[in-house]
């Protein structure tokens, strides 16, 4: 469709227009990378292994949950709460434009725009500290740690989708609060820095039917090559499962959120 | 022909109400006291397909939400609601392509790109060719003499610039019907004079159908007939603008300049007069419709008159009255 296309365009348009703004983000991501690269620098120094992971597959992890968390979870469609807040989301709503596909073409945009210079970043960072790496000697885990990414990117916009849609009964601070509860329980959960399987395994055994630890740490399973196919079917149900439970119940409140929609802004 | 049909509508709010102060708002946390606002209680009109009509009423009256209930962004509360053989709330994109909503006090542009930008994002979005859109573009920016600031940061623009960027915006698709929400608000006289040129010749050139709200009579004098008054959430006229001053404008104004001084007193003599102001040399009365003549010759002959008019009282008088005065429920 060519209106989403022009939506993709435009995104790239308004991502770009503030130089420093864009730089300053992609210098936050660094300084992210850098600060779990070193924590665990630190600790190989003590420690050859660490779990069940040696320096090679712990630097993998690092810079592989690194890639996607600007992949994945991204966090441009946290507007949306402000636009139900602020009544913004009235631009939308009157226009023959699909507002869930508008958002999700803007994300996508976006996260391509990280991607490319995430990708610029990484080749400098492997230039300069040169860490020990560890790529799938099997390409069918190279091509399922992308599909794996893929989902996830669904997955997580629906989820973000469902949290933003809230905000039709909470407006206060723009949806933020429960946000950044969310954002907060994620980056734990996710397996962002920290690999999960460090942590016991009743805990564990938790993680694996949650929803967070598909957005980071089960991709990157399949990437390093540490999952069984047994464990890999497992890894796509359940993501398909919390896939189709977050899209229908973002649906479901979305529309309830519009019924009761106050359209404000005056 | 109807392209416009409310019946019936109703639109009640939900809201809390919380005590000042924080104890208030710790209260708030356990216990809240909810109650409906009747933001729209119970109106009805038609309108036909060209027409101007001009929404007015106090803050809080329920214009907005009338308008926002015809864009399709509210769900009515109760009754019936038709634009163009559509109800709003289906929001089917045939029809939405088919009118547009301008708020003076939003902003639908893209606030960190030049408003080109975000025309042709409206043009891809209506699906508009691209041949129209370069001659309704063309002739829009013309009419408003908009050229030069087409590709500078909305951001950048002024008020009055911004406000004309809004309404191309809004009317590239060619909408057949067209709600105006104070589009003149925060403008200055001159500019207000260019927006309101501007609406009164897409009216006529295109035979769109606009509703206007307004707090500038000014406004709604120059552009509309026909004038939809709302209080509190109901209407209580309905009909052209003149007719409210045969309805409710009882009282002729008399302006009165005097040669020598007088006595406030003495003027209080004529019968059935009231005096609005009395700052010498100058004077206004308002006197009952029936009196007026009478009081005039009155005034001619016992006092030292050098002036002497008399008129109807403004419409903004008139319903600045109506508002204070009365008591619709």
């Amino acid at each position: 469709m060519k209106k989403y296309l022009q939506i993709f365009k435009i995104s790239w348009s308004d991502s770009l227009v503030y130089r420093l703004n864009f730089i300053m983000w992609r210098i936050r991501s660094i300084f992210w990378f850098i600060t779990v690269y070193f924590f665990w620098f630190a600790v190989f120094t003590q420690n050859d292994q660490v779990a069940n992971y040696d320096r090679s597959l712990m630097f993998t992890y690092v810079i592989g949950s690194a890639l996607l968390r600007s992949l994945i979870l991204g966090f441009r469609s946290s507007a949306i709460g402000a636009e139900i807040a602020t009544g913004d989301l009235n631009n939308y709503l009157i226009k023959p434009v699909n507002y869930f596909t508008s958002w999700f073409t803007r994300d996508l945009a976006d996260k391509i725009l990280n991607l490319v210079f995430f990708t610029l970043e990484l080749t400098l960072i492997i230039l300069i500290i040169k860490p020990p790496l560890v790529f799938p000697n099997n390409p069918l885990h190279l091509l399922f740690f992308i599909l794996a990414v893929l989902l996830a990117i669904l997955m997580y916009f629906f989820f973000s989708f469902l949290i933003s849609a809230f905000t039709f009964w909470y407006p206060e601070h723009n949806g933020w609060p429960l946000r950044f509860f969310m954002l907060t329980i994620i980056g734990f959960l996710a397996g962002s820095g920290i690999p999960l399987d460090i942590f016991p395994q009743v805990i564990f055994n938790i993680f694996k039917f949650l929803p967070f630890s598909y957005f980071t740490f089960f991709p990157l399973q399949i990437f390093l090559g540490r999952l069984e196919p047994n464990q890999i079917t497992f890894t796509f149900s359940i993501m398909i499962i919390w896939s189709i439970i977050f899209y229908k119940l973002s649906r479901i409140v979305w529309k309830k959120g519009l019924k009761i929609y106050g359209a404000y802004g005056r | 022909m109807n392209v416009i049909t409310l019946k019936n509508l109703k639109k009640y709010y939900r809201v809390h109400q919380k005590e000042p102060g924080l104890l208030g708002s710790i209260q708030s946390l356990f216990h809240r006291k909810y109650y409906d606002v009747k933001a729209v209680n119970d109106i009805s009109f038609n309108i036909n397909e060209g027409e101007l009509v001009g929404f007015i009423g106090p803050n809080g009256a329920g214009k907005t939400t009338t308008l926002k209930i015809l864009s399709g962004l509210l769900y009515p509360t109760d009754g019936e609601v038709n634009v163009l053989g559509y109800n709003p709330w289906d929001r089917k994109p045939e029809f939405q392509k088919q009118f547009s909503l301008v708020m003076g006090q939003k902003n639908q542009l893209w606030w960190d790109l030049p408003a080109l930008d975000s025309f042709i994002l409206n043009k891809e979005i209506y699906e508009i060719p691209q041949a129209q859109f370069d001659k309704t573009l063309k002739k829009l920016t013309n009419m408003l003499d908009l050229k030069k600031i087409l590709k500078i940061q909305v951001r950048k623009l002024s008020l009055g610039q911004r406000m004309k960027c809004e309404l191309v915006s809004a009317l590239l698709h060619s909408p057949k019907v067209l709600f105006l929400d104070e589009p003149t608000i925060g403008l200055d006289v001159v500019m207000q004079k260019k927006i309101r040129d501007f609406i009164k010749d897409y009216n006529q050139k295109f035979k769109a159908t606009i509703i206007l709200t307004s707090h500038y009579m000014d406004d709604v004098k120059e552009l509309c007939n026909r004038v939809i008054i709302i209080d509190k959430g109901k209407i209580f006229f309905d009909g052209q603008l003149n007719e409210i001053i045969r309805k409710y404008a009882d009282h002729k104004i008399l302006e009165i300049v005097f040669n020598k001084p007088i006595d406030k007193k003495d003027l209080r003599k004529i019968k059935n007069i009231k005096i609005k102001k009395f700052d010498f040399p100058q004077a206004v009365l308002a006197v009952k419709r029936k009196s007026a003549n009478q009081a005039a010759s009155d005034l001619l002959k016992d006092f030292p008159v050098a002036d002497l008019n008399i008129t109807e009282s403004s419409i903004e008088d008139i319903i600045r009255e109506v508002f204070t005065g009365r008591d619709l429920s």
